[in-house]
């Protein structure tokens, strides 16, 4: 079947701006957006830019907007978004090169979440691992799924308005460990997201979770730490 | 280098976050227009208490039928929609069932509003005849 893609391009070197650019290639419905932009990239010009790594939906590389919506390439078919497509970066963070964003304020907004285990406490007497039971450990399974795509984050429309909001993608990793059993920085954390930037300007819109590849219902994560910050219960 | 993250409202408006971020969209244009209404209502009543004309022709506006469904539509869809995500706030399990939720939304608010708009047709029509 014949495919027509119209690709964001943006050379930093040569434009002040973007413009788009159009190529028709023979592909399959059940080819996956990343081969067709591979194949452009390979056959018919390489000047193309975009991130792509593991290209299994696991590495979180090549998140785009695809037809208006964020997803990633890899795991979005053909055959789902029809074989007219319009791939452009996704909004809200500085585009480097064509599909290419600058990442940094989305990681720099992760960091601020202290993203890793804190406890100041002794090791148990065996001086072995920290136990959990399956109940205390399903609290955050949702959470530990991110894969840090950005998806989410370059959807909401609160970030769009404002990139100092922290952004979904922080919260999630925020509720993967104030959710866990094992971790003892929770009011801390709680305590950075209460401040003006954090959950509060979560309004609701449901884009991240509509956008998330890996189908984690960040919406209901971020109503759950706002529940921890109004009750300060963690239950 | 680089371009700017600036996110346009007409870039914001194509984004296809499908019927979440259509009731996000439609709750702020309520709020808006909500706004709106009451700093002019407030200003209009001031200047016909001052006896300008440009008073009457505000109210004039407010009171036809169109502006009135509109108006209508800005209060009910923004008390109806704020509604739903107060609860979800509160409740944050029932956001797994948040396309229901919208679903009810809208057929509490089509219900409500079809009422309304039959209400100022009616008296639209008593009021010319």
């Amino acid at each position: 079947m014949e495919i027509t893609i119209k690709i964001f391009r943006y050379n930093p070197e040569k434009d002040t701006r973007g413009h788009y650019e159009t190529y028709v290639v023979e592909g399959d419905e059940n080819d996956r957006v990343l081969d067709v932009l591979e194949h452009v990239k390979g056959k018919t010009d390489g000047s193309l830019a975009f991130r792509r790594s593991c290209a299994h939906g696991v590495c979180g590389s090549d998140a785009m907007r695809i037809n208006g919506r964020n997803h990633l390439a890899c795991k979005t078919l053909v055959r789902d978004v029809g074989s007219n497509i319009t791939v452009e970066p996704v909004l809200g963070l500085k585009v480097k090169k064509d599909l290419i964003v600058d990442m940094d304020p989305f990681f720099d907004n992760y960091k601020k979440m202290l993203p890793y285990l804190i406890n100041d406490s002794p090791l148990p007497e065996d001086g072995k691992e920290r136990l959990q039971s399956p109940e205390q450990r399903a609290r955050f399974d949702e959470s530990t799924k991110c894969i840090l795509c950005a998806a989410c984050t370059t959807s909401c429309p609160s970030y769009w308005a404002n990139d100092q909001y922290y952004g979904p993608a922080a919260i999630v990793a925020a509720h993967r460990f104030i959710f866990d059993s094992r971790d003892e920085g929770a009011s801390e954390r709680l305590h950075i997201l209460s401040e003006t930037d954090g959950t509060a300007r979560c309004h609701t819109a449901y884009n991240c979770t509509e956008a998330c590849p890996r189908d984690i219902k960040i919406t209901k994560a971020i109503g759950e730490v706002k529940m921890a910050m109004v009750t300060g219960k963690l239950d | 280098m680089g371009l700017n993250r600036n996110v346009s409202l007409k870039t914001a408006l194509r984004y296809k976050g499908q019927g979440p971020f259509l009731t996000y969209i439609l709750h702020r244009i309520g709020g808006m227009g909500m706004a709106i209404f009451i700093t002019t209502h407030i200003l209009a009543t001031f200047l016909e208490g001052r006896g300008w004309k440009i008073g009457h022709i505000v109210n004039f506006v407010y009171v036809s039928p169109f502006f009135q469904a509109f108006f209508i539509f800005c209060v009910l869809f923004h008390a109806i929609n704020g509604m739903r995500i107060t609860i979800l706030d509160l409740f944050p399990g029932l956001i797994l069932h948040h396309r229901r939720a919208i679903m009810i939304e809208w057929i509490l608010f089509i219900v409500l509003y079809g009422f309304a708009v039959v209400s100022i047709i009616t008296t639209a029509i008593a009021r010319l005849a």
